[in-house]
């Protein structure tokens, strides 16, 4: 009877676990014809666990033909389960002033087990030169 | 004996309990990490978030650079809200006409009465025609599609942009922004 019980309860708790650890498989073009142009970064980690789990891979940046700069972050979830967290993008003009923007607000974002992915931003003027990306774990 | 222990414990632990639930009315900012996310409304930080991912592809597209006297000017048109609630489409509409106005990409036109009287005033007086129209309308939908499973429900709303070209009268952008919520109520924090 208490083998029955035990059985049923392992069952139950592998099904969970199954179901919060779902990674992700995927397939590229091995033969790259696009060249990021990577940036210099410099990090500064006061969550070591967010950082654990969700890792900054890269950051690479671009101008649009409209004399925007475009910058992109690879991230990668080093987990097995999903994760979530808030980002924001903070831009400085050439003097290292920060440039007020409307759309400052953060973004949810969230991350498949060991996915890679990349979120991206825009300038909000042509007269931002530097930007700083903030990352925040979800609750 | 154990009465007596037991008691200031308890009484301690009161305050403490209450301390941790309550909140205090306090001040805070849009989209940090203790929003409130409810099922079917649409919050602030939704708003910001659509309007957000619109000047994003908007501006890289460059679709509002091809004008010939730049910065283009705008016109906002109808947003179609076709939601189950009361949607003030300035929540999404200036969003947008702000951050392309912070751009220096485009100007809006202005719906200030006073301002196109003493424009058409000026007009007059110095006997000009030539008043200029608006390069593009930007025009768009809300949608709200509800799934339920059991007690879990899933709100999606669709944020649907277009920016249309008043010569040619063709869109020349169009971008979809889809917020999904899901859970079994609304809660406290991302």
């Amino acid at each position: 009877m208490k083998t029955s019980k035990l059985l049923l309860l392992a069952l139950a708790g592998s099904a969970l676990a199954l179901t919060g650890c779902t990674t992700v498989n995927t397939v590229e073009n091995a033969q790259k014809e696009g060249r990021r142009a990577m940036v210099t970064d410099q990090r500064v980690i006061t969550d070591a666990s967010l950082n654990r789990k969700v890792a900054i891979v890269g950051v690479n940046s671009a101008m649009t033909p409209g004399g925007l700069l475009k910058v992109q972050v690879e991230l990668e979830n080093r987990t097995r389960s999903p994760q979530r967290f808030l980002y924001r993008f903070e831009w400085f003009d050439a003097s290292g002033m920060q440039v007020n923007n409307i759309l400052s607000a953060s973004v949810p974002e969230q991350i498949e087990g060991k996915e890679s992915k990349m979120i991206y931003s825009l300038a909000p003027s042509p007269s931002c030169k530097d930007f700083r990306v903030k990352f925040i774990e979800a609750r | 004996m154990k009465t007596k222990i037991l008691l200031p414990l308890i009484a301690a632990a009161i305050p403490v309990i209450f301390t941790g639930c309550a909140t205090d009315a306090h001040y805070v900012q849009t989209g940090d990490k203790q929003q409130i996310v409810s099922l079917g409304q649409i919050n602030i930080q939704d708003y910001a978030n659509a309007a957000n991912a619109a000047v994003k592809e908007l501006l890289d597209s460059g679709a509002i650079d091809k004008v010939a006297n730049p910065p283009a000017l705008l016109e906002i048109s109808r947003i179609v809200n076709n939601t189950s609630q009361q949607v003030d489409t300035d929540l999404l509409t200036k969003k947008i006409s702000i951050a392309l106005l912070q751009s220096g990409k485009a100007l809006t036109k202005s719906v200030d009465k006073k301002a196109t009287g003493y424009q058409q005033e000026s007009e007059f007086m110095n006997d000009q025609k030539a008043t200029r129209l608006p390069d593009f309308t930007l025009s768009g939908k809300i949608i709200e599609t509800v799934d339920r499973a059991g007690n879990t429900r899933r709100t999606t709303y669709s944020f649907q942009l277009s920016l249309n070209d008043t010569k040619a009268g063709v869109q020349v952008w169009e971008g979809e922004k889809e917020i999904g919520k899901q859970g079994t109520r609304s809660s406290v924090g991302f």
